[in-house]
């Protein structure tokens, strides 16, 4: 056994080494939206009367029970403060740790790059520990930041330590899960997508349970964090559960790994079609064809989550009744309960929309790792010029995500056509659906200016992304000041359908949206082509 | 087409800079219609640079650049229909099949030849049916050698293109030249398998440091250079030192080894006969000793090793 795992420790100073940036920029870039926010709640809600306002309103909304789960302690400030940062904290930690564990491991293999490695002295369970040992301290850096913040802000040691424990285990927790993942693909990002629908189901799991108040958030990882009660009645033993996963997870990755060929996983690449489709002998066919599989992954993703929210919808009116403090805080009149649904509907418009920035711009920067890659170079040697090359990539991007918009409208119409046996909502959904489409493409165009203009900074429009879904998720509670507020095309869009729909900042940002696109190819069409 | 065209290629004092490198520092290039032409130099020299400039993905920063008539900047796509690239690091798309990418690449490029499509992946023993993430560099090399050759191109830019490539299939890459030439095609043929370029080119050209340093036919450049001589005389040729344009002699048991310039190799040889020759071999230099020449600071060295 030791034999396999030589040289884990030089590996790992590699990977720091490779990482000496990255991993700042997420050190400080979560642990900075964590700390700001934690440092930031207990100046908001300051009074005995907004801590139980708090507790009556937001903490009890189906909204927030979603997005957060069922908070301890939610009447103090510091379940306040959890409450407010965990979103982006829980989500945070386990896409950080899903990226540095797949970019490390099945990414360095699918490369041919850990082909090197492999032949020096280096233990076949090397890379599965090293990549673990990475993401240990990477969740315990946000973990210790998240609990030195809260400690900051004067909240309470115990609910600040078993906090920080909380999310510093569910980070290593996925990390484990990323492992699994990467020994079932031979593709980086087809580990991603496993890992990254594995967080989304933990996720959604616990949001709906905490929603319906049931033992659904004992199957998941994020209740378990959740349920050791920080800043309420502190308890130990949920993090065993945990651990007891982690260590499942780590077993079954060793067993895969020691159970696979190097660069094989455990499905086995399928014959393919020894001639092109009709469809495949254009740019834009081509495009389609290496984004198929991802649209075809968000799709189904986004669609089955709108489902679940709109299934959700109809017991939102049963929540109040419930509930006598939200109804007497918000007036219990079936205008009241209609408010509430609007305030859920409009979060969850917004929330899918931000998300769907994600396909957005990964599939706009498929330009940068085709060029990057070479093949670019292979296309663009022939009768295909740069302008056509940009379009058709920017058009399947565009379209895909309008696809996407379309899907979610459908599928919260149609999860709450199930619940409640009633069919007419779905051409209203779709196009409220629909006004928060231009946001996502503002933040595509972008991608194309960076990508176009600033190759080497492309990074920049994931950036962009964090920001938007920092000031999606926490711009309200900390009142961000205006110009960071503006940052975020969402921002300036109306919150359809608590606010009247208004075309004009929609059409505005379509504008926009265009006129980045083609500044981004009009820096295509004047610069020199990466090579390999 | 080409009417009244001579040049297919003609790049003049183009200069490519990439922050303080300087990658292209003033290169001319001719490369005649019709012909192929070896385009050699080390790692480094500024062969693919050349190549990616002509392709219109790097933006010259000076000089003048014409392919096929045009300018390869602002009218590349219009001039990659009648061209084909081989590069010498293919990379294809992973989940794609190697069919599927020669198809792909033939329709963007303008169609392509069905009968030679099915003749070359016969030849070059290419399972299409396979997804490029599967294939080895040598069969990724091949994927991207039949989606070239199964165009009618006008011009071939081939970029190393035999990297990976086993020997047979190599000579079956030779074939494939050969075949493209005798359609009247041109080709651009940049290697470091001094072998291959000499089997292929009509023409090289030299480049270092982003500068032609040498051009011309195998037999201009043989004659820019020295031949090397070995003879056994009756009397020994102490003094043949004194012949002009004789270097680096050594007499050794009544055998005599020199370097001599082409030009004088005629003087030479009378000095030698007057002193009764026994046996003489002469050998013109290789390829490789022209390459070494070019680059190596102690060619005689390297070329005295050989003889000895």
């Amino acid at each position: 056994m030791s034999s396999a795992l030589t040289g884990t420790s030089r590996l790992l100073r590699l990977t720091l080494r490779r990482d000496r940036i990255q991993l700042p920029l997420w050190i400080v870039g979560l642990g900075g939206m964590i700390a700001l926010s934690a440092l930031a709640v207990p100046g908001v809600y300051n009074s005995a009367e907004k801590l139980a306002g708090y507790a009556a309103s937001v903490g009890a909304s189906p909204v927030s029970y979603l997005m957060s789960g069922r908070q301890a302690g939610i009447d103090t400030i510091g379940g306040i403060t959890a409450n407010e940062v965990s979103q982006v904290a829980q989500l945070g930690v386990c896409l950080m740790v899903m990226f540095q564990v797949v970019r490390h491991t099945r990414a360095e293999e699918e490369s041919g790059r850990a082909e090197l490695l492999r032949s020096t002295v280096l233990g076949r369970h090397a890379a599965t520990l090293a990549g673990l040992g990475y993401a240990v301290l990477t969740a315990l850096l946000i973990g210790g930041i998240t609990t030195a913040a809260m400690l900051a802000a004067g909240l309470d040691t115990t609910g600040s330590l078993t906090y920080g424990a909380g999310l510093t285990l569910l980070g290593i927790c996925y990390a484990a899960v990323a492992l699994v993942a990467v020994q079932l693909s031979t593709s980086a990002r087809g580990a991603l997508g496993i890992a990254g629908t594995a967080i989304a189901l933990g996720y959604l799991v616990r949001g709906l349970g905490a929603m319906q108040d049931n033992a659904l958030v004992w199957f998941s990882p994020f209740g378990w964090a959740q349920l050791m009660n920080a800043f309420g009645d502190e308890r130990l033993w949920p993090a065993m559960l945990l651990a007891v996963a982690t260590a499942g997870l780590l077993a079954l990755a060793a067993y895969l790994t020691a159970h696979r060929d190097y660069g094989g996983g455990l499905l086995q690449p399928r014959r393919g079609h020894p001639r092109a489709s009709r469809t495949l002998g254009t740019s834009f066919g081509l495009a389609l064809r290496l984004q198929r599989g991802s649209l075809i992954g968000w799709a189904i993703g986004l669609f089955f989550l709108a489902m679940v929210y709109g299934s959700v919808i109809p017991t939102i009116p049963d929540l109040v009744e419930s509930n006598p403090d939200i109804g007497q805080f918000i007036g219990a009149s079936a205008d009241a309960e209609q408010a509430l649904v609007d305030a859920f509907l409009r979060y969850i418009l917004l929330f899918m929309a931000v998300v769907s920035t994600g396909f957005a711009v990964s599939s706009v920067l498929r330009l940068r790792s085709e060029e990057e890659s070479g093949r670019a170079e292979a296309v663009l040697a022939t009768g295909v010029s740069r302008s056509r090359w940009v379009t058709a990539t920017v058009a399947v991007s565009g379209l895909g995500s309008l696809i996407l918009v379309m899907l979610m409208g459908i599928g919260l119409a149609v999860g709450y056509g199930l619940g409640m046996g009633e069919w007419d909502q779905m051409l209203g959904q779709v196009g409220e659906q629909l006004t928060y489409l231009p946001g996502v493409l503002v933040v595509a165009g972008f991608a194309v200016a960076v990508a176009g203009l600033l190759p080497r900074r492309s990074m920049l429009a994931w950036v962009l992304v964090a920001v938007v879904f920092f000031q999606t998720m926490l711009g309200e509670t900390l009142r961000l000041p205006n110009a960071v507020d503006a940052i975020s095309p969402f921002w300036h869009l109306p919150g359809v359908p608590v606010e009247p729909i208004d075309p004009i900042p929609g059409l505005v940002e379509l504008l926009l949206a265009v006129s980045l696109a083609l500044l981004g190819l009009w820096g295509y069409r004047r610069r020199d082509l990466a090579s390999n | 087409m080409l009417r009244g065209m001579t040049l297919a290629i003609q790049l003049s004092n183009v200069v490519k800079t990439f922050g303080a490198v300087r990658a292209l520092d003033g290169l001319d290039l001719d490369v005649r219609v019709g012909e192929v032409h070896g385009f050699l130099g080390p790692n480094g020299a500024g062969k693919s640079t050349a190549m990616r400039v002509l392709l219109g993905l790097l933006r010259r920063d000076s000089g003048s650049a014409r392919m096929l008539g045009r300018d390869p900047w602002k009218e590349a796509a219009d001039l990659h229909r009648r061209i084909a690239y081989v590069p010498g690091d293919v990379s294809l798309w992973p989940n794609l099949t190697g069919g599927e990418v020669i198809d792909l690449l033939g329709r963007m490029r303008g169609g392509l030849d069905e009968k030679k499509r099915a003749d070359l992946l016969e030849r070059f023993e290419l399972d299409p049916g396979k997804k490029a993430r599967t294939y080895s560099k040598g069969n990724r090399q091949k994927v991207a050698v039949v989606a070239a050759f199964a165009s009618h191109a006008e011009l071939y830019l081939l970029d190393e293109p035999t990297s990976g490539l086993d020997p047979l299939m190599e000579a079956e890459f030779q074939r494939c030249v050969h075949e493209a030439k005798a359609e009247g095609a041109t080709a651009l043929l940049s290697s470091h398998i001094l072998a291959e370029a000499e089997a292929l080119s009509d023409r090289i050209s030299i480049i270092r440091n982003g500068v032609v340093v040498q051009s011309g036919t195998l037999a201009e450049l043989r004659h820019l250079t020295r031949t090397t001589v070995i003879a056994e005389t009756a009397a020994p040729a102490t003094r043949i030192g004194d012949v002009p344009g004789v270097h680096n002699p050594q007499v050794q048991d009544g055998r005599v080894f020199f370097d001599v310039d082409s030009d004088h190799l005629d003087g030479a040889v009378a000095a030698l006969s007057a002193l009764g020759v026994r046996s003489l071999t002469a050998h013109p230099p290789t390829l490789e000793e022209l390459f070494l020449r070019q680059y190596g600071e102690d060619v005689a060295t390297v070329a005295n090793g050989d003889v000895a």
